[in-house]
């Protein structure tokens, strides 16, 4: 690989990283590479153990991130499992998924990464992801190093075979935890089939089985969806993300499926809690809500410039 | 131990499977960072493998832990959770409700002045610690015809949200800005205009019965769906999933029975409003936004800016619906303080999506730069062809028998 650099330091750019200083493009070329080694042993369901924070949606909010660290024990000391949606929205997508690969090739049985829908090219170019990459970076290379690793992530995670663990939720052709074994995961979120199905469902409390979402495309499952395939799976609970919730999280379905959400305040105005779960030895699960880490209203004036050109900054907005 | 993939790349950190046993004293970083020159500007900062950084603390932390995996791998908080700051911008977002009072006197300076002090009014709530949250305006001591009052809080949490939900009869935006709403009120009257969420997603068609959107793949979609789990063919309960409304603010009419009434003849004063005379006041409130399942966005969102003489709301509503269409409402309301006269003029834009692109293309943007036009109504609603348009205008000077001293 011709203009690489001969070699990396992980707890070098970790460090780094912390302090949110962004990493050299051949850098992110070599960590992607390797990278994708990395996950592409992984199955598409890996088993972890617990003790194993999970963490939900970040979305680039890379403060907040660090709070996450803060409250609950940095890498490695904790055990986490990242729900996926680490980029778009916030400001900090290259830093958070730039830290976050770091940390998983640094202390790969340590953390692991679920693929979220943002984790697509698709997505990530309406989204903020590819501006933040050219606007950083000057071109667009770092967003391809990017989502071609994102290609590699694995699905789903099963926490010490009674917790399955998925983006968004299930699927009409999955009804065992086999199928999801057999899907072709290394390529771009496809808009159908199973493997969209696991990054874009969601749960519907007040229906039973599956039904069409109305905008024409995808589908929200319902309470005997869910209780059947613990029943087949043998799983005792259902753990995703994907759904912005103001108190931090939401248990459904007789506490059989939980959604954490970990971005508060979303894209700097929801005003929202966030929270990671900590699923304990015997598969205790405590959410530990927190709220936005201080740090975020340093850059204050700059997100509400980034989103709205103009409008809340230093000059008044003379909008007709 | 060292990695090496290819021929060229070393991992020089440790990077295998397992947790490694360390029993030699951790290791120093050697530096081994070989950049090109020309990527020093990425903030590449001079290695110093001699200083000993918080980071090196923890690396070596870090290593003493993974010695004893199962017994450090409980649930550990390095740190409390940090207390609160007493930082306003903070409470702003997460704190109590801000509630913003404006009240107008239209004639003398000296009255605001007396009243709430220029100086106390920011432009923009985000630069200055918020007023303690108020849930009423204290009536004035003398008659002021305007207050503006709006009300920034955080989205609902999920008692409310189900309470919404049944009321409204649709699942609701995953943003739902609840409490939120700008209200202008016109004290002598008690004439009131105020944009709230909810009665604007009661004017989202509930029912489909205007023909549901759909995603630009939804054709893909359903032909590839058929094949797998035709089982499943309802929606249940079809609704307008891009939350569309025509939402112009809820109207109070004034004791008088003064209320809003079409108005051909009448317009804003553009020219007016495009002096740059001193805002004493401006704030913006979300009142909903959804990320469409990120086939796009769907936003309301209401703004005001206050002059001497004037002022002018802007609730707008616009719709980008991937590859699809982009929709925007807007709703202005203008406000003459010396006529104490209310225009309010609506008008829907609608284009197709590639239209608009064509468009921003002629106008020669790059194709990045459309990306981050598609995203602010701003840049947008402009090259929209109007589809409807309506002004209407109610004047509330000198119908009532209360007093006018404060003038």
């Amino acid at each position: 690989m011709p203009g690489l650099p001969s070699s990396v330091d992980l707890d070098e750019c970790i460090a780094r990283l912390y302090k949110k200083e962004l990493l050299a493009e051949s850098v992110i070329e070599a960590i992607c590479a390797k990278t994708k080694e990395l996950l592409m042993r992984e199955s598409n369901v890996v088993h972890v153990k617990a003790p194993v924070t999970v963490v939900g949606d970040i979305h680039g909010q890379f403060y907040d991130l660090i709070e996450i660290f803060r409250i609950g024990g940095f890498c490695p000391d904790t055990n986490y499992l990242f729900l996926g949606d680490y980029v778009d929205r916030g400001m900090f997508s290259v830093e958070t998924i730039s830290l976050l690969v770091c940390l998983k090739l640094r202390y790969p049985n340590r953390l692991h990464l679920i693929r979220g829908n943002h984790e697509s090219r698709g997505v990530t170019q309406s989204y903020g992801f590819y501006t933040e990459c050219s606007r950083k970076y000057g071109n667009a290379n770092v967003w391809h190093h990017f989502t071609d690793m994102f290609d590699y992530l694995t699905l789903s995670v099963v926490i010490d075979d009674r917790i399955f663990c998925v983006h968004g939720g299930l699927s009409p052709s999955i009804h065992s935890i086999d199928q999801i074994k057999i899907i072709d995961r290394f390529r771009e979120i496809p808009h159908e089939g199973p493997m969209a199905d696991l990054v874009w469902s969601d749960p519907d409390p007040e229906r039973d089985e599956f039904s069409l979402s109305p905008r024409g495309a995808g589908y929200t499952f319902g309470s005997q969806v869910v209780k059947k395939f613990l029943e087949v799976n043998k799983m005792e609970h259902i753990l995703r993300a994907h759904q912005l919730c103001q108190e931090g999280y939401q248990t459904l379905f007789d506490n059989q499926l939980s959604t954490v959400w970990s971005a508060p305040n979303y894209c700097y105005r929801c005003g929202n809690m966030a929270s990671v779960l900590e699923v304990g030895e015997n598969g205790e699960r405590v959410f530990n809500v927190f709220e936005a880490a201080p740090e975020n209203d340093q850059v204050k004036d700059m997100q509400m410039g980034q989103d709205k050109m103009g409008e809340q900054g230093q000059l008044p907005d003379y909008f007709l | 131990m060292t990695i090496v993939l290819g021929a060229a790349l070393t991992f020089s950190a440790i990077c295998n499977g397992s947790a490694p046993r360390i029993t030699a004293p951790p290791r120093l970083w050697v530096p081994e960072l070989h950049l090109q020159p020309h990527l020093s500007k990425l903030h590449i900062l001079p290695i110093r493998p001699q200083a000993r950084s918080p980071q090196d603390e923890l690396r070596i932390t870090s290593q003493i832990h993974e010695t004893n995996t199962h017994e450090t791998n409980k649930h550990r908080r390095l740190q409390p959770p940090k207390p609160l700051l007493p930082q306003p911008l903070r409470i702003l977002n997460n704190g109590p409700p801000t509630t913003t009072i404006l009240l107008l006197y239209h004639h003398s300076p000296l009255n605001i002045t007396n009243h709430l002090p220029i100086n106390q009014l920011p432009p923009s709530p985000l630069q200055h610690p918020p007023p303690p949250p108020q849930s009423n305006p204290h009536p004035a001591p003398s008659p002021t015809p305007f207050t503006i009052t709006t009300l920034k809080a955080p989205i609902l949490k999920s008692t409310p949200i189900d309470l919404l939900q049944s009321r409204l009869g649709i699942p609701i935006p995953e943003m739902i800005f609840g409490d939120n709403h700008l209200t202008l009120h016109h004290t002598p009257t008690a004439y009131t205009l105020t944009f709230t969420p909810e009665p604007a997603l009661d004017l989202v068609d509930k029912t489909g019965s205007t023909g549901l959107l759909k995603v630009h793949y939804a054709t893909a979609w359903s032909a590839t769906r058929e094949k797998t789990s035709a089982g499943i063919k309802e929606v249940v309960k079809p609704f307008d999933w891009s939350y569309t409304t025509s939402y112009r603010g809820t109207e109070t009419p004034g004791l008088g029975g003064q209320k809003l009434q079409r108005d051909d003849k009448a317009r804003i004063p553009v020219e007016l409003l495009q002096r740059r005379d001193p805002i004493l006041f401006a704030d913006e409130v979300v009142l909903y936004e959804s990320e469409l399942d990120d086939n796009g966005v769907s936003v309301l969102t209401v703004k005001v800016r206050v002059m001497e003489q004037r002022m002018l709301v802007l609730c707008r509503f616009f719709l980008r619906l991937d590859n699809v269409l982009v929709r925007v409402r807007d709703t202005r309301v203008y406000v003459d303080f010396g006529e104490e006269r209310v225009v309010r003029e609506y008008t829907a834009r609608e284009g197709e999506f590639g239209e608009v692109k064509k468009k921003l293309y002629m106008e020669g943007l790059m194709p990045d730069q459309i990306t981050i036009a598609f995203r602010d109504a701003n840049q947008i609603a402009h090259l929209l062809p109007v589809v409807e348009h309506e002004v209407e205008s109610v004047c509330l000077e000198g119908e009532t028998g209360q007093t006018q001293e404060g003038r």
